[in-house]
């Protein structure tokens, strides 16, 4: 493995050169009346078949607006990508018209949202709703899309599928509901999945049976998945790769364990801090003692940054983060961070980052 | 801990919601949204309600304080049973008690300055005006770690952790011994969740509060709780220490529930018990244990008999048939 220095400009290395898909320095903008959002400011990527890619950052990160921006769906005059390319399998997506972007969407890259009881629709049976892409993309007749859809049903385990083909989203659970889109989503056998926060509205236990369905169909299926959460727990038992943004930024990229187990930017350390951790076995009573806490707000997206956006929060900082925003670069294999101390930094135990409460 | 004096005793308590049906709005089933909770907390002590939507978490939190009366069942607040009081001498009673909401956005008055939001109990109760008022605000806006310069602001110029602070300087201002948090963290970015968890743990030490602490998010609930209440479709299944609930789950729903919470220290995939199905409905629930339509070691038995909640060990309650006596017919041992 080369560990050579790649800047912002140039992508990190993609795991091998079977990449589907492949975001290069993407920057999408809010118009709003107050001003211009910064909302996607810089973001690099690419996704090899397969692959299971976690975007993981707390609201206002950027996240969602980065899959949004793959899907095509940034609301026009609102918004708009302003530079950077989108490859997915060969086609540029960014220059791509809003006709070419139907016959992929849904068909070739499809997603699920958070909230599945507004991503479906109230007035058509679920049955219907899954046959109208498989109609649509695959041109399939009235009936063959009907036992498709009822064979997607069966396929992410919805007990009694033909009756429940026939019924209306209000009539299953929230659970069921997620299975429903994951049907949709999967039905035209897509080569990559965006799921946007796709267990956040559920239970543990139903979380628990979603993200299992979604890696058994992901293994079964071949499909990449861009998973975006801001939930650590659930990275840490989904991705294979993870990406860490902040204020629209990439702060920091590696593969799930050497991430999770040797954070270099101190964003992603006090992140990962920050979390209350369930250790079986603890002692008695109430001993974990304080959580870290990350103090300072998350700088408004309004303003251009010139340096590192976390610095104004960051214990690390040198006047030098105030000024010139650090390149996003190899500190390790396959590990990315964009942070000038990440020396002084490793020097540093975790214990010592714990800030002083505000 | 034990021999401190109890500041909530809860007994029996139900509340079940009638369904309407019909033209005639003719009730035809209840929801048995709470079905029969008793618990105890003493003062300085968190006791945390945890289990999934509908479980009856939220109910059990808004009878306490009234906000939904109480169908049967009493609470006693310092010795004082406040289900029997009319709503003058109830109105003293909750001094004692203060709610801390979910959502910072809409648990405040949009149009009060931060200041007034947070004296306005003070005034309620007549417990301070003029500058002693001024004065007790911005000591309170001191404890829950807010700038003095912040009173004169609204409450849309706060962040959300920020406005939960807010909330929980307005829950402190007439001294309560018990506040009733119902999710006060579960609407907040985990960076700023542990600035409000901490501050709570601190703000408890302080005043020696009680905390009834609702809940969906084991971590938090192992972080903050000292007991620990497991609650599935409007009953507790299992309750006890913190180390004890977290150390040695004896109930099938608790186990499931610790196995499914994602965690961060996995290498490779962890053994995880995955339930099957979904919670069934409050209106009709299941015969027998509630549990037994999802329980992975259900027994005939399960289905005709309703465990009740027996202390299986000091201090640890448990309602589940196969618990105070094992599978082999012998009493379980615990450690």
């Amino acid at each position: 493995m080369k560990s050579n220095v790649s800047t912002a400009a140039t992508a990190p290395i993609a795991t091998n050169g079977d990449t589907i898909l492949s975001v290069q320095d993407l920057r999408t903008h809010f118009y709003t009346r107050d001003g211009v959002v910064r909302a996607v400011d810089g973001v690099t990527f690419d996704l090899a078949r397969g692959e299971t890619l976690c975007i993981v950052g707390e609201s206002g990160c950027g996240k969602s607006v980065t899959a949004l921006s793959i899907l095509g769906l940034i609301p026009p005059k609102i918004g708009e990508i302003v530079s950077g390319s989108i490859r997915f399998d060969g086609t540029e997506l960014t220059t791509e018209s809003e006709r070419e972007m139907r016959s992929i969407r849904g068909n070739r890259i499809s997603m699920i949202f958070q909230e599945p009881m507004t991503s479906l629709n109230p007035v058509l049976t679920v049955g219907e709703q899954i046959s109208e892409s498989l109609r649509i993309h695959q041109r399939l007749d009235r009936r063959a899309a009907w036992d498709r859809a009822i064979e997607m049903l069966a396929l992410v385990r919805i007990a009694d599928p033909k009756r429940r083909a026939g019924e209306y989203p209000h009539q299953l659970s929230g659970g069921m509901r997620q299975r429903v889109m994951i049907a949709m989503a999967l039905a035209c056998n897509p080569q990559v999945l965006v799921a946007d926060e796709p267990t956040t509205a559920l239970d543990v236990t139903i979380q628990a049976q979603i993200l299992n369905l979604m890696l058994e169909l992901k293994d079964r299926l071949g499909t990449a998945i861009v998973l975006i959460t801001h939930d650590l727990g659930v990275v840490a038992e989904t991705a294979q790769r993870v990406i860490v943004m902040y204020a629209g930024r990439m702060v920091e990229e590696a593969p799930v364990r050497e991430l999770l187990n040797n954070p270099k930017h101190p964003y992603t350390r006090g992140l990962i801090g920050s979390i209350p951790r369930r250790k079986s076995g603890g002692a008695r009573g109430r001993t974990r003692g304080r959580l870290q806490e990350i103090s300072g707000l998350v700088p408004s997206l309004r303003e251009p940054i010139p340096g590192c956006a976390f610095a104004p929060r960051c214990s690390f900082a040198t006047p030098r983060c105030i000024t010139e925003q650090p390149p996003f670069e190899a500190h390790g294999p396959r590990h990315f961070a964009a942070c000038w101390e990440v020396a002084r930094i490793e020097a540093t135990s975790s214990d010592q980052l714990v800030s002083s409460p505000t | 801990m034990s021999s401190a004096e109890v500041v909530l005793r809860v007994k029996d308590l139900k509340k079940h919601f009638p369904v309407h049906r019909g033209v005639l709005s003719r009730v035809v089933a209840h929801v048995q949204a709470v079905d029969g909770v008793s618990f105890e907390i003493r003062r300085g002590e968190t006791l945390c309600l945890v289990g999934e939507s509908g479980c009856g978490k939220s109910t059990v939190a808004r009878s306490i304080t009234r906000l939904e009366e109480p169908t049967a069942g009493t609470i006693e607040l310092n010795g004082v049973d406040i289900t029997a009081l009319n709503s003058e001498a109830l109105r003293a009673q909750r001094r004692e008690m203060q709610m801390v909401f979910q959502d910072p956005y809409s648990s405040l008055n949009p149009r009060l300055s931060a200041g007034d939001i947070v004296g306005e109990p003070l005034t309620n109760f007549d417990l301070a005006q003029g500058a002693e008022l001024e004065q007790r605000i911005a000591k309170l806006f001191e404890h829950v770690g807010l700038r003095p310069e912040a009173v004169n602001k609204y409450p849309h110029e706060f962040s959300g952790g920020q406005r939960q602070r807010l909330g929980i300087a307005r829950a402190l201002a007439v001294n309560p011994s018990l506040i009733i948090a119902d999710e006060p963290v579960s609407a907040l970015d985990v960076s700023v969740q542990a600035q409000v968890l901490n501050l709570l743990i601190d703000l408890q030490e302080e005043f020696n509060l009680a905390y009834l602490f609702v809940s969906h998010d084991l971590a938090v609930v192992e972080h903050i709780g000292h007991r620990v209440a497991v609650m599935y479709l409007g009953r507790i299944v299992e309750l006890a220490d913190n180390a004890d609930l977290f150390g040695t789950p004896l109930h099938p729903y608790t186990e499931a529930l610790l196995a499914a919470a994602p965690v961060l220290e996995v290498d490779g995939p962890r053994e995880r018990i995955i339930l099957q199905g979904d919670v069934p409905s409050p209106m009709n629930p299941p015969s027998g244990c509630r549990f037994h339509t999802r329980c992975p070691y259900v027994l005939p038995e399960c289905k005709r008999t309703d465990p009740p909640l027996l202390e299986v060990a000091p201090g640890h309650h448990v309602a589940c048939l196969r618990r105070p006596v094992g599978d082999s017919g012998a009493p379980l041992s615990i450690a």
